[in-house]
């Protein structure tokens, strides 16, 4: 909301500069957006008067103008036609500045020396309506009363600041200069004055020009209207152009500048209508008709569908109500006659309408927040005193009003104690009575008790805390001041699921792991490139774009991204783990929450690493979990996974992880140039398990005994069975075996391959004889030989 | 004999002076003390004496032997010292040589700040909850006073999945879940991802992370708020931290305040980080609204309540000075290693 601090001046007596003002207004809840000191906007632009002007001899559109300007007499020249000696006009003077940002210095034009420019109203930033002459092509040729010298901003009302206030959406009110105003004046404990609105005789009878009908009055609350005839369309004089000016708005005519300003001021839009374009001189106000349309204003064509509201004539929709007028409906330079609008349309139709529609004006984004049914009247007769005031037309007798009964103003009886309670405060109940009626909310004291009358504007006060809140944004916020709290004890901690995602988060870290964060949403594309369907994903009604489209399911393909990202910035090698969600709709479309499972991705990337680096990250974090008899099982891997590098984990019959490889075709859809290795581990499988505490092993008291064996077996024996195979023959005293030798080649058939492992043999109660350790190491190739692995000699 | 015995003993203390090394010491115990050293040898010719000088001899010979002995002791350490002192000279390395350096994996700084959070609020006592990401229209706005088609809505722009169904746009939504839950007294916070319809820029991200707060008990007041927020505000940027309020609006909560930090870079005095303000606005809060306590079943007549909002994200971009949230989301190791 953009307020010009000097209008405000209007309303209440400001004795603050309009930084200070602005502060203040922080302080009580408007936020400023932004504070333009519009003296800052120009500079160094003065009222000079033509004294003398002669050609210059190198150029036939250029002009040598000796212009006066107050403290003395400079030589400009000008390319300008329109200039005559006498003439006044604005000057740019050497170093001066312009609105758009333009410094003026001086300088030769053509050899001859010019100290400044004539501007015009362009250049000043002015358009049509906003200064006489402001349009012509060439020099603003200004009235002669300006005196030489006169600092232009002081004519152009440039010693002001546009205060640009932040609305929140619970002060609805504040949408216009009287509601920022009645806010200052409580700041700054000064009364509020509200313009009185004076009207001149008036004659006829409105029934004779019009006759309107509400047909929903729960869309349409409240319907007023009064008819301006002898209508005389001119320019707006300059402090209303001047004051829509600075709020943004463009000045038209004065009928037009009357409706806008008034919207300004008081919050309340308006609409005018031609009288002539009304057929059968009929306002009905309805929904709209099945299969109706309208032409808007701005030329667009609606398609009106029946819960939308309008403002109809005799035959047709001519306004879209709250929204927009239709393209006929306005006025015109000729028009003699008009119907001023104004009524409080229900917030969401409007809200909906204008969405629905696409039309988003000053009118539809005052009724979206919601607008005070009181304030109606006010408004429109605030309009037709400005009509009288600018002498633009005679006010017919009488007023439409269409209303359904306007509620009395609320009371609301609140416990200064209650208050002072949420607030941790003790404010006199005096101190509140005398703030809430410097907000205008009427209030009594007794005893305990504040009864407070709720003026309609302030429809958001409901409850003892909306009292509260009014009293200490005017008492002041800093009044609050640090309390511990005193609560019950309460042990605090973490969510179990929660502990642990933290703690292991941690782990990962010690695994030399760098965590990630990526986001939730993926382009569909990413999950075909894993060679996934994206067909069994959540996807986004409204997406930010393609890219964002689709909620995950897995991890792995915002991994490879991360990775492909690191690989191609010259990065030689990453180590990374996410702990996020993947999540996997119960039926599609969406019709309830998904399953949003915790899962964590391991990514590794670069030359030396390998299958068992990922393997051996995989089964510390699963042990850290509390996996047990985790099988590695290299089936049913999916499809972007290197078919032989790769494995799927399994607890039981539930897929605890999948590991391994990316495959060289994945690789390359995600371009990753070097290898690159991803695991997924199913963190929703383990969160919900009671981590136990670990007990104590006594440390072993008889030493150990080692034998390595050397085997030999054909290729594709896997070192799992012949693990298996070792722990069967080995029984309860092996302690640990491990590979540490696969051979093939010389020596070895081609066929078969020589494995080495390290078995540590050990008792719990003795010291091992060489006959037991013998006897035992026979069991374990016994073992073997039943799976095809025999003692290489 | 006695003389034979004197000149052993200057010869061999005389040796044991000049040996080098431990080896020419050993040779020169062998030598003399061996099983057929000078002195044994000697001592064997013992039984040729008669037993008047026997003793006088014996004991003599004792203490050569002695003698002998600690000299060759004293003469083996101060050996080795100084062979010890050679092979440290000998052994000595450039220290500026850069160490070898064991890869540490590091947490991402979202969650090292998080981290830090959840520590101060579980240590005065609140307990750490989360809330589904996919939340139901009701939980992440009606519940929260803020029913459909309220102006309230135009604050954040939501990614909608299905008629009732969205991405949460606040953490708050498990606020409701909890006070749902939970008797009074409340103590929680709640981390977690929330999404709004934001293009992405630097400070803008359509994810982005919230640690939502809340109390709910008899007797909870505003003070009490700014006394929690200010412990929180003090472990973060320091003591001498200040923490201002000032009057806002959030539909679910009532009074709200924005909550303003005096800048952590310049003290308050103003400068780039905070734009000349001298303030940095961190986060949003206010005491619960009574309709939404009422809503969630606990009576607002009875109890009374305070929630915040921490952006995390922010947080964690001002307290290491990160100029861009997207570095967040790029993740690469470079930026990684940093924290």
């Amino acid at each position: 909301m953009l307020v010009s601090y000097n209008l405000l001046k209007n309303y209440v007596d400001i004795d603050i500069p309009a930084p200070v003002l602005a502060e203040k207004m922080v302080m009580v809840g408007f936020e400023v957006e932004e504070m333009t000191d519009l003296s800052k906007t120009m500079q160094n632009v003065v009222v000079g008067k033509i004294t003398k002007i002669t050609p210059h001899e190198n150029s036939d559109h250029l002009q040598i103008c000796q212009v006066d300007i107050g403290e003395g007499t400079v030589q400009i020249v000008t390319g300008a036609q329109n200039v005559f000696e006498g003439a006044t006009v604005p000057v740019a003077k050497d170093k001066s500045l312009l609105p758009d940002g333009t410094k003026i210095t001086k300088g030769k034009l053509r050899g001859v020396e010019s100290c400044g420019m004539l501007c015009s109203g362009g250049e000043l930033g002015l358009s049509a309506g906003d200064f006489e002459n402001a349009e012509v092509n060439g020099i603003m040729i200004m009235d002669d009363r300006y005196a030489a010298g006169t600092d232009m901003r002081e004519i152009l009302g440039l010693f002001d600041y546009v205060i640009d206030f932040k609305i929140t959406a619970n002060r609805p009110d504040c949408q216009s200069v009287i509601g920022i105003a009645r806010e200052a004046a409580a700041v700054l404990n000064k009364p509020f004055k509200l313009p009185a609105t004076p009207l001149a005789t008036e004659s006829d009878d409105i029934n004779d020009y019009i006759s309107v009908e509400v047909k929903n009055y729960d869309l349409c609350p409240r319907y007023m209207g009064a008819v301006v005839k002898n209508i005389k369309i001119a320019p707006s004089p300059k402090w209303l152009a001047d004051a829509l000016k600075k709020s943004g708005i463009r000045s038209i005519n004065n009928i037009v500048d009357i409706t806008n300003f008034v919207m300004l001021e008081t919050g309340q839009p308006m609409h005018a209508f031609d009288l002539r374009e009304l057929e059968d001189n009929k306002i009905i106000v309805r929904n709209a008709e099945k299969g109706e349309s309208i032409e808007l204003l701005d030329g667009k064509v609606a398609k009106l569908s029946p819960e939308m509201l309008v403002i109809a004539d005799g035959k047709k929709p001519s306004c879209l109500a709250g929204v927009m007028g239709g393209a006929g409906s306005g006025i015109k330079d000729d028009t003699t006659a008009v119907f001023f609008e104004c009524a409080k349309f229900a917030r969401d139709s409007i809200r909906k309408t204008a969405k629905a529609v696409g039309v988003r004006t000053e009118s539809s984004a005052r009724y979206e927040k919601g607008t005070d049914i009181k304030n109606v009247e006010y408004a429109l007769n605030r309009a037709l005193s400005l009509i009288c005031e600018l002498e633009a037309g005679e006010v017919v007798c009488g007023r439409v009003d269409k209303n359904r009964g306007i509620e009395d103003d609320r009371t609301l009886a609140v416990s200064v104690n209650k208050i002072n309670a949420l607030l941790g405060l003790e404010i006199h109940g005096e101190k509140m009575k005398e703030i809430l009626n410097s907000l205008l909310i009427q209030t009594k004291l007794s005893g305990d008790t504040l009864t407070c009358q709720i003026p309609s504007f302030r429809s958001d006060i409901e409850f003892t805390a909306d009292i509260a809140e009014e009293v200490i944004r005017l008492y002041g916020c800093d009044h609050i001041v640090g309390t511990a709290l005193r609560t019950e004890n309460t042990l605090g901690g973490y969510l179990p699921k929660l502990e642990l995602q933290r703690k292991l988060k941690k782990y990962m870290t010690a695994l030399s792991l760098n965590e990630i964060y990526t986001y939730s949403f993926i382009a569909k594309g990413e999950t075909e490139k894993l060679g996934l369907s994206s067909d069994k994903a959540i996807t986004i009604l409204n997406p930010l774009g393609e890219e964002y489209s689709v909620m995950r399911t897995q991890l792995v393909s915002s991994m490879l991204r991360v990775i492909a990202t690191n690989a191609n910035r010259g990065n030689e090698q990453g180590e990374y783990f996410e702990l996020s969600k993947r999540f996997i709709p119960k039926s599609l479309p969406l019709t309830e929450q998904p399953d949003e499972l915790s899962t964590v991705c391991i990514g590794l990337f670069g030359e030396n690493k390998d299958f068992y680096e990922l393997k051996g990250i995989v089964q510390q974090t699963l042990e850290f979990l509390g996996c047990k008899n985790a099988k590695y099982v290299a089936q049913n891997l999916p499809p972007y996974m290197h078919p032989g590098r790769s494995a799927c984990v399994y607890e039981g019959k539930k897929l605890a992880a999948v590991l391994g490889e990316i495959h060289p075709l994945t690789a390359a859809a995600f371009d990753i140039p070097k290898k690159c290795l991803v695991a997924e581990i199913y963190l929703d499988l383990f969160e919900n398990r009671k981590k136990e505490i670990e007990i104590y092993k006594p440390l072993p008291k008889f030493p150990a005994v080692t034998r390595d064996l050397a085997l030999i077996c054909a290729r594709d024996l896997q070192v799992g069975d012949m693990l298996d195979a070792i722990k069967q023959g080995a029984g309860k005293l092996l302690e640990s075996a491990q590979l540490f030798d696969v051979y093939t080649g010389e020596q070895i058939d081609s066929d078969k391959k020589s494995v080495a492992f390290k078995l540590v043999l050990r008792s719990a109660n003795e010291t091992l004889t060489e006959q037991t350790v013998d006897g035992t190491v026979k069991k374990v190739l016994e073992s073997l030989k039943k799976i095809g692995a025999n003692l290489r000699i | 004999m006695k003389e034979k015995l004197e000149q052993i003993k200057a010869q061999a203390l005389n040796d044991i002076k000049n040996a080098a090394s431990g080896d020419a010491l050993e040779q020169i115990k062998v030598r003399f003390l061996g099983k057929k050293g000078e002195l044994t040898s000697i001592l064997k010719m013992m039984g040729g004496l008669s037993p008047q000088e026997r003793p006088k001899m014996g004991q003599l010979a004792n203490e050569v032997r002695s003698a002998l002995e600690s000299a060759l002791e004293n003469a083996k350490s101060a050996v080795k010292e100084k062979e010890l002192a050679a092979r440290l000279k000998l052994e000595k390395i450039d220290v500026t040589i850069d160490g070898t350096r064991r890869p540490v994996g590091k947490l991402h700084p979202l969650s090292s700040t998080l981290e830090k959070l959840e520590e101060i609020f579980t240590g005065l006592g609140f307990t750490v909850v989360e809330g589904p990401e996919i939340e139901t229209d009701h939980y992440n706005f009606e519940a929260l006073n803020v029913p459909k088609d309220h102006p309230a809505r135009d604050m954040q722009d939501t990614f909608y999945l299905g008629e009732n169904l969205l991405l949460r746009t606040q953490t708050s939504a498990a606020q409701i879940r909890t006070m749902e839950n939970l008797k009074p007294p409340i103590k929680i916070i709640c981390p977690g991802r929330v999404y709004r319809s934001d293009d992405v820029d630097a400070t803008h991200s359509p994810v982005f992370h919230q640690v939502e707060g809340l109390v709910v008990d008899k007797g909870i007041t505003m003070c009490d708020l700014k006394g929690t927020l200010e412990i929180m505000v003090h472990k973060i940027y320091g003591e001498n931290t200040k923490v201002k309020f000032r009057p806002s609006f959030f539909p679910f909560t009532e009074p709200s305040v924005e909550v303003d930090v005096s800048c952590p870079e310049c003290g308050g005095k103003g400068c780039r980080v905070c734009k000349g303000a001298g303030w940095i606005e961190i986060l949003g809060a206010g005491m619960v609204h009574p309709r939404v306590l009422a809503g969630c079943g606990i009576d607002p007549e009875v109890y009374s309540g305070f929630a915040f909002g921490i952006g995390l994200d922010r947080l964690t971009t001002t307290s290491h000075k990160i100029s861009d949230i997207r570095l967040l989301f790029e993740n690469d190791n470079r930026f990684l290693q940093q924290f």
